[in-house]
């Protein structure tokens, strides 16, 4: 009996972390903050796939989740205007009514989960990783959402960089061809980027110090 | 027949198309300068889908990719129907001004990608390909909506687009895991077949999954409550992207909602009628959708200045005559929705080429770009108007009266007076907003300050054909309705 | 299966022991007296300019999302791959081999994209247009005149 109730520790273990998580996500007003604590969340997440012996799930979620979706979530934070000013970053509002809606829907579906009897395939213990059989099934039943996924991920790159994109428009609204361009000489380099802003700032600081 | 994937591709050309042509496009733009060769080849491609679609209609019915989509007449009249709406919008976007300074290559890319994702919306016959084509299909309306970035206005809707269709795709795929796990299958076949034994104690949980699935099919066809995005959206999007997503993408969610709740969710009983699973009783539940969808979109489009909003609004109004059709449980009603979309199709598209052809002419889309334009040099554009608005509001000779004719006709065959009544008054309403508009471009006079109407031949030609299209079924409506009929067959193993 | 993932679970709990005791140890042993220098945040003998929180460059995100896309291609390959040799036992292997070329080709052809397209380019060309007055040839229609380098 020991070993099964340490793995119920760990189950509540990690059940808290993601509802730890969660709640950050949720109640902290400063944003980058949020952003962080949605990492314990989705490590938390990772831990139940485990739980569940979908160890394969559990390896994407760290590597697309944790390594991917919350650095671009981080990023975009970053991007936020007046991120400096945290106050205003991310206030939230009316919390009664969203308690009420939240606590209603859950008892609703806390109660009507409870009687449900879901169905079960016989089967014992699963002991070998997940990763072979979801190989199996992506070449197999699911080859055609496999290959569709790539066209969906193909899409998305292609709208997610057009929507992102830095660039000019002449004052007359024309776009401007890229293959007109001219390289342009030593002297008419700009340097923008926020450190070199920064250390151009501090130049003239000094400059004028003297 | 179920095949599996390589026996499959012979039977999948329209999709083949579309997806060749998606790479292909984006390719070609990164070695062209000349780039309005992109959209013609988009329109070929739109083409070549629609008529591969209608070859596939002689063939075998049957599962395809070891039974992730079905081929079935069913299918057949939605992808055939789904890659018009893509060619109409491709060409409306050819001849539409807003988007000429825009990246072609990337939005004509995602275009016939969300074409793609439509198909599959139609034909998909287990949850996790539905789920991933309606993702498919949303992701690109997001980037389409707010493709024209110099317009805050397309900034604001994309962003509540997404922010919307998150919150709902989310809600749908809980519910489908709920269903998943009742069921322990993804299949919709098997999930009919193991949900037909009545279960007291899976009867709440069951109703939680289905109506978390409904926010997502509601998010898409627009239903009330899930309808919020959809009037600033459509304000916001490019007018061919509006359109597109008023007829395809709303199209291709009716599709796919109901394969899910007529496949999955009941069962075909004898005669042309149906019955849902016992302990569920989903059609009370869009009726009341049905019935509120309509009268909201009715009562908001009669206030709305902006001719873009007020068809956005209209749209939200129609989505509840053709939910009409679903609740009643027959082939008479899936009969009546089918041959509703398809007028629709006309008659939408036509106002929205009408509207396209004003905004080219003088960049507004509010009702005073309307005054007068008959008087203008638009008496024909204006005619064709005319007819569409005519038509949207149910009015004979055309084809969307035959349409809700038909709508109409199967809910009172199940005694359903209520929402027959609603349905009614509601007619009545709308034919107040349309008409407003045919009294602006007629009985008001333009003032010397509105330009001449100017357009060019091949968006009036455009509105021609679907002017006509809209008076030839209202007259002669036979072979739509035919079509409409043999289409009625869902592949189920 | 969970037993070997319980090993990760102590790796946690060690490294998160771990470091909570040197921290502790080492605030029982340190002489505290803090003053203003003292507690700026050392970077590598600069002098510390403004806030770490400042507004990051478009370019982080553009280059992070592409980075997310593939990071999801390696997620759908890798089971596949996982599987790959038994494939090629059973002697389907050109089947799947198809099917990973398929799908990574899809893909790069998002990859040729961003790259022709110079969005992996740090240093990117931004064009600017000349002023008329530079140049009155071109001064009818403004055109582009010159290209600035923009190192962000």
């Amino acid at each position: 009996m020991e070993e099964f109730s340490l793995s119920v520790a760990a189950f509540y273990f990690m059940a808290g972390l993601t509802l730890l998580g969660a709640g950050g996500v949720v109640f902290t007003e400063n944003i980058v903050y949020s952003a962080l604590s949605l990492m314990v969340s989705f490590f938390g997440v990772a831990g139940l796939y485990i739980f569940l012996n979908a160890d394969f799930v559990a390896g994407v979620q760290v590597l697309v989740y944790v390594g991917g979706v919350l650095v671009l979530t981080l990023f975009a934070v970053m991007l936020t205007h007046q991120i400096a000013e945290i106050e205003v970053s991310n206030k939230s509002v009316g919390r009664v009514p969203a308690l009420l809606i939240c606590g209603g829907l859950f008892l609703v579906i806390a109660k009507a989960l409870r009687g449900a009897e879901f169905f079960t395939t016989p089967g014992g213990q699963v002991s070998e990783s997940s990763t072979y059989g979801i190989g199996n099934l992506l070449l197999r039943e699911y080859i055609l959402p496999f290959e569709l996924a790539s066209v969906v991920l193909l899409a998305v790159l292609v709208g997610a960089v057009v929507l992102s994109r830095k660039e000019v428009i002449a004052p007359d609204g024309t776009p401007v061809p890229e293959r007109e361009t001219i390289p342009l000489t030593e002297g008419q380099r700009v340097m923008s980027s926020p450190r070199a802003a920064l250390a151009g700032a501090a130049a003239k600081q000094k400059v004028s110090d003297v | 027949m179920n095949l599996s994937s390589v026996e499959s591709l012979a039977y999948s050309l329209p999709e083949l198309i579309l997806v060749f042509a998606t790479v292909g496009i984006l390719m070609l733009d990164l070695l062209i300068t000349r780039k309005r060769i992109l959209g013609e080849l988009a329109l070929c491609a739109c083409g070549g889908a629609a008529l591969a679609s209608a070859l596939l209609a002689g063939a075998e019915q049957g599962y395809l990719f070891n039974q992730m989509v079905a081929l079935d007449g069913f299918a057949i009249f939605f992808k055939l129907f789904l890659s018009l709406s893509a060619f109409a919008a491709v060409y409306m976007s050819l001849g539409s001004r807003e988007l000429d300074n825009e990246h072609p290559g990337e939005y004509y890319t995602l275009l016939l990608a969300a074409a793609t994702g439509t198909f599959y919306m139609a034909s998909a016959t287990n949850l996790l390909m539905a789920y991933l084509a309606l993702e498919f299909v949303s992701l690109t309306s997001y980037v389409l909506t707010g493709f024209i970035r110099a317009s805050r206005r397309g900034s604001e809707a994309a962003l509540k687009y997404l922010i919307y269709g998150g919150v709902a795709s989310g809600a749908m795929v809980y519910g489908m895991s709920l269903i998943f796990g009742l069921a322990g299958s993804l299949d919709y076949a098997t999930i009919g077949e193991r949900l037909l034994v009545p279960s007291e104690a899976n009867g709440p949980i069951l109703f939680i999954a289905v109506l978390l699935v409904l926010a997502g099919f509601g998010y898409k066809i627009s239903m009330v409550p899930f309808h919020m995005w959809s009037p600033d959206v459509y304000q916001g999007a490019p007018l061919p992207v509006t359109a597109y997503l008023s007829v395809g993408s709303k199209a291709a969610g009716f599709a796919m909602m109901i394969r899910f709740f007529y496949v999955a969710l009941s069962h075909a009983g004898a005669g042309g009628v149906w019955a849902t699973i016992e302990g569920l009783e989903w059609p009370n539940l869009i009726v009341l959708g049905s019935i509120i969808t309509m009268t909201l979109g009715n009562l908001a489009a009669l206030r709305q200045d902006n001719v873009k909003r007020l068809l956005a609004y209209s749209s939200i109004a129609h989505a509840g005559y053709i939910l009409m059709g679903f609740v009643v449980l027959s082939d008479a009603g899936l009969r009546a929705m089918l041959f509703y979309i398809a007028t629709y199709y006309l008659m939408n598209l036509g106002a929205f080429t009408v509207l396209m052809m004003v905004l080219n002419n003088s960049d507004r889309e509010d009702m005073e770009a309307f005054r007068g334009l008959a008087w203008r040099g638009g008496a024909l554009p204006a005619a064709a108007m005319a007819v569409f608005m005519f038509s949207l509001a149910g009015v004979p000779p055309f084809a969307g009266f035959i349409g809700k004719f038909y709508l109409f006709a199967a809910v009172i065959d199940k005694e359903m007076w209520m929402l027959a009544i609603v349905a009614a008054l509601n007619s009545v309403v709308s034919l107040y907003y349309y008409a407003r508009i045919v009294r602006t471009m007629y009985l008001d006079q333009p003032l010397k300050s509105d330009p001449v109407m100017t357009t060019d031949w091949h968006s009036g030609a455009f509105a021609g054909v679907l002017a006509v299209g809209t008076i030839v079924f209202g007259v002669y409506w036979r072979p739509l309705i035919d079509l409409a009929d043999k289409s009625l067959v869902f592949f189920r193993g | 299966m969970q037993f070997e993932y319980a090993n990760v679970l102590v790796f946690l709990g060690l490294g998160l022991f771990l470091c909570a005791f040197m921290m502790g140890l080492g605030s029982l042993v340190r002489p505290h007296n803090p003053e203003r220098k003292k507690l700026t945040t050392y970077e590598c003998g600069e002098e510390v300019q403004g806030d770490s929180w400042i507004n990051f460059n478009i370019r982080f995100y553009l280059v992070a999302l592409i980075f997310l896309i593939f990071d999801i291609e390696v997620a759908f390959i890798y089971p596949v791959v996982a599987v790959f040799k038994q494939w090629v036992a059973d002697g389907n292997g050109l089947f799947a081999l198809t099917e990973i070329f398929i799908f990574i080709s899809i893909l790069v052809a998002g990859l040729v994209y961003v790259w022709t397209k110079g969005d992996l380019q740090w240093i990117m060309k931004v064009v600017v247009p000349v002023k008329p007055a530079d140049d009155p040839k071109q001064s009818q229609s403004p055109k582009v005149g010159g290209t600035i380098y923009v190192a962000d």
